[in-house]
């Protein structure tokens, strides 16, 4: 019997989601808890994720959505049958993303009554994010605000800024990364900007307390600020020997750990001297023998610019611009180059593209002015990574072969 | 009403001390030192004499919650815990409380819900995972399945149970845009494989009407490329055609990224595998993972390949590794090309090693 080329494509629909509904099955089993069994306890519609799963490809496309007067916070899709809708808002979290349990409870009440019932708790760019009712968007976005939060962090403006959990939890914070970031979010320059979109691409601030930046924000910011010090770490000499007589930590590993070889121990003295000029304030010794090792007296902030995995050429890491004595010191340096930014580059240009396409050195002299300390600091030169590959069919061959070698020795199938 | 002067202004949750617990607030930047218990609860020690206890729990796949649970863990911190918790910046939850006595109560009663209590000290802190077929338009390969997987194969490594050398992050990312950052040890990254094709007709919704625009501006289309592989051209009436070199073409997908009609081949799918990332400032210091596989097959449900790669790297690092010494940090010390060497990985170019730069972050200002 012949059949309508509607019926086929139906048909093909239906097996590929018996397909999916199979593999979602099989992720909800297994000791780690199951993103999928999280998912049908809310209303999302957990059949585009299946028939994704079955197709190999994710049934998404671009979709819109409209509420009144706000143009940033929330993004729309649409499944590729034209079946489904999904909405997402992406909320502010407070800086250090603590939760009073009655806060949360707003915020659960809030995702039930206008969304899914389904949070994502920390998207990559930094925010919550609440799966959305559609048809109650729009009244959803006051009720957030009469809760103390609202939607923000997408588009091409500044998104949602992150910090590190800083002072609030942490004893290695050299600078308040929250109050920072909560300055930066309410700058006034900035602030007016949270809710257009007219930059060529997103902009991200990263605030990390200590040089261990859990903000990741040498990486993934256009502007970071991470908290160092001036000199050497501090030592506490007696403390130091006490924490080793009791066997809490070897202090020639210490020695022998130091990533700059900046710690020498004086046998005579019974001490370790630490050169203030080898130091590379990696916090190896900081972390092994806090708080008998500290962090110096004399602390800074350094900002770095043009980090970013999403851009035109590529994953960056950030590059040195200056060491100010406060964090608030940066904001004129971040305006002016945003305005340089607007001038050279086209649309899903980053402005690590730009400072790397008009010359990183170049483009921060000329804008020195902006910033109450001097300019330090040597970039490292990168390659460009490429994670993705072009492969011909003798090569896809090859690395099948390989890979079906190692999943031998690892249990074959 | 709802009016534009009503609605335009952003309500920012400033300032951050509003939502700290009393337990807290009092102690910002009075932290004098830690302990760790357990593999997963870090007992925080302050100069007032207080102590607080953040128990950390591993979150789902993409950090995905019903409200349900969420209101457990909350019951949760309510029942044992300073009625506080806050999410990690990978999305994990840490229940807060102030006692260990009571953290280890937290600890049983997630366990009871079917989570796992760990990922602090030398274990797999976590796994970061993109969003994918969940509700991204470029995803290739979906993301949180994969990290279901491996999670299900290294939960030991999270709780403690199987010691690691040292701290380790895994990334997945569903697409080379690679969401997830590279500052891990271990980077996933699904992609095509190939070089993108395009249904002639459907292309024309992301190009200009008429080629004589071509004079005044690049289409966007063109202008995200980032080898210069796409070339538009006029057609003969006056239509825009576009050409794809495949010689040229990386295979990132920038293209899909503005172009939801840019197709590529889904059988030729894979995954690459990066290592060498990491954002702390310890060791070598903050790096890019690069890449040491550049593709191997995804084959649901199992993604048995990418887990016997990812346990074979684990196995080579626990052998090698120093204690205390990170896999990225293992893997700058011996290099690229020696790790290569031991997996016996062909090489091509896109896997050719380069001796990776090191000296990033806050180590670019000191000059000696």
């Amino acid at each position: 019997m012949k059949i309508s080329e509607g019926e086929f494509k139906e048909r093909e629909n239906d097996d590929v989601l018996s397909k999916g509904l199979e593999l979602l099955e099989y992720y909800e089993k297994g000791p780690w808890p199951s993103h999928v069994t999280e998912i049908r306890k809310t209303k999302y519609p957990i059949e585009v994720y299946a028939s994704g799963l079955g197709k190999g490809e994710s049934q998404w496309y671009g979709g819109s959505a409209k509420i009144r007067y706000v143009y940033v916070g929330f993004i729309s899709r649409r499944s590729k049958d034209g079946k489904q809708t999904e909405l997402h808002f992406r909320v502010f979290h407070p800086s250090g993303q603590f939760y009073t349990t009655e806060a949360l409870g707003k915020l659960l009440d809030f995702a039930d009554k206008y969304g899914l019932g389904l949070i994502e708790t920390t998207g990559q760019t930094g925010g919550m994010i609440i799966s959305m009712d559609a048809d109650l968007a729009d009244e959803a976005v006051d009720v957030l605000r009469s809760i103390g939060t609202d939607i923000g962090d997408t588009g091409d403006t500044f998104r949602d800024f992150a910090s590190c959990v800083g002072p609030a939890l942490c004893e290695y914070a050299m600078y308040d990364s929250l109050a920072a970031r909560d300055y930066y979010l309410a700058y006034p320059p900035i602030y007016e900007n949270l809710s257009n979109q007219q930059f060529p691409f997103k902009v991200k601030l990263k605030f990390s307390a200590c040089p261990m930046d859990c903000a990741r924000a040498a990486h993934r910011a256009d502007f970071a600020f991470i908290g160092m010090w001036d000199g050497a770490p501090d030592v506490d000499q007696d403390l130091l020997r006490k924490k080793e007589e009791e066997g809490e930590l070897k202090i020639h590993h210490l020695v022998e750990e130091c990533p700059s070889g900046a710690i020498t121990w004086d046998e005579e003295r019974k001490k370790i001297e630490i050169s203030a000029g080898k130091c590379q304030k990696s916090m190896n010794c900081i972390r092994r023998a806090f708080p008998a090792i500290k962090p110096g007296k004399d602390r800074k902030v350094a900002l770095l610019a043009g980090g970013n995995i999403k851009g035109r050429f590529g994953p960056k890491m950030a590059k040195p611009v200056a060491i100010l004595d406060d964090y608030r010191q940066a904001g004129d340096f971040i305006m002016k180059i945003i305005e340089i930014w607007e001038e050279k580059s086209p649309h899903k240009e980053r402005i690590g593209d730009m400072l790397f396409k008009e010359g990183f050195g170049k483009v921060i002299d000329g804008v020195k002015d902006t910033l109450p300390t001097n300019l330090q600091g040597i970039p490292v030169g990168q390659t460009r990574i490429i994670n993705s590959a072009v492969l011909n069919d003798a090569e896809r061959r090859m690395y099948s072969e390989w890979a079906r070698r190692i999943t031998d020795e690892y249990g074959g199938d | 009403m709802i009016t534009p002067a009503s609605r335009f202004k952003k309500k920012l949750p400033v300032p951050y001390t509003d939502s700290l617990p009393d337990e807290i607030k009092g102690n910002v930047g009075k932290w004098k030192d830690r302990k760790f218990h357990d593999h997963g609860i870090i007992e925080h020690i302050s100069e007032s004499g207080e102590h607080v206890f953040s128990v950390k729990v591993g979150a789902t796949p993409n950090v995905r919650f019903s409200t349900d649970t969420l209101r457990k863990f909350s019951g949760i911190a309510d029942q044992y815990g300073i009625h506080a918790l806050r999410f990690t910046r990978s999305g994990n939850v840490e229940l807060l409380a102030n006692s260990l006595e009571n953290s280890l109560k937290i600890k049983q009663a997630v366990e009871d819900l079917g989570y796992f209590v760990g990922g602090v000290g030398n274990t797999l802190w976590s796994i970061g995972s993109c969003t994918a077929y969940l509700t991204c338009t470029t995803a290739v390969v979906d993301s949180p399945s994969l990290t279901k997987v491996l999670y299900d194969n290294f939960k030991s490594y999270f709780t403690g149970e199987d010691p690691l050398p040292a701290k380790l992050r895994i990334n997945v990312g569903g697409c080379p845009t690679s969401c997830g950052g590279l500052v891990a040890d271990i980077v996933l990254i699904g992609h095509y494989g190939d070089a993108p094709s395009y249904d002639p007709e459907k292309i024309k919704m992301c190009l200009p009407a008429k080629a004589d625009s071509l004079d005044k501006a690049v289409p966007e289309l063109v202008m995200v490329c980032p080898v210069n592989a796409i070339k538009a051209y006029k057609k003969e009436d006056n239509s825009v055609g576009i050409d794809i070199i495949r010689e040229k073409c990386i295979g990132c997908g920038r293209c899909k990224d503005v172009c939801d009609h840019i197709t590529f081949d889904p059988h030729k799918a894979g995954l690459s595998i990066l290592v060498g990332g990491k954002t702390s400032n310890t060791g070598f210091g903050p790096a890019l993972a690069r890449v040491l596989v550049p593709w191997i097959p995804v084959r649901t449900p199992e993604y048995r390949e990418a887990v016997a790669v990812v346990s074979k790297l684990i196995d080579i690092w626990k052998s090698n590794g120093k204690p205390g010494e990170r896999m990225s940090d293992y893997v700058h010390r011996i290099g690229l090309s020696e790790l290569q060497k031991m997996l016996d990985i062909p090489v091509t170019r896109w896997n050719k090693p380069t001796s990776p730069p090191s000296g990033f972050g806050v180590r670019q200002f000191l000059t000696e």
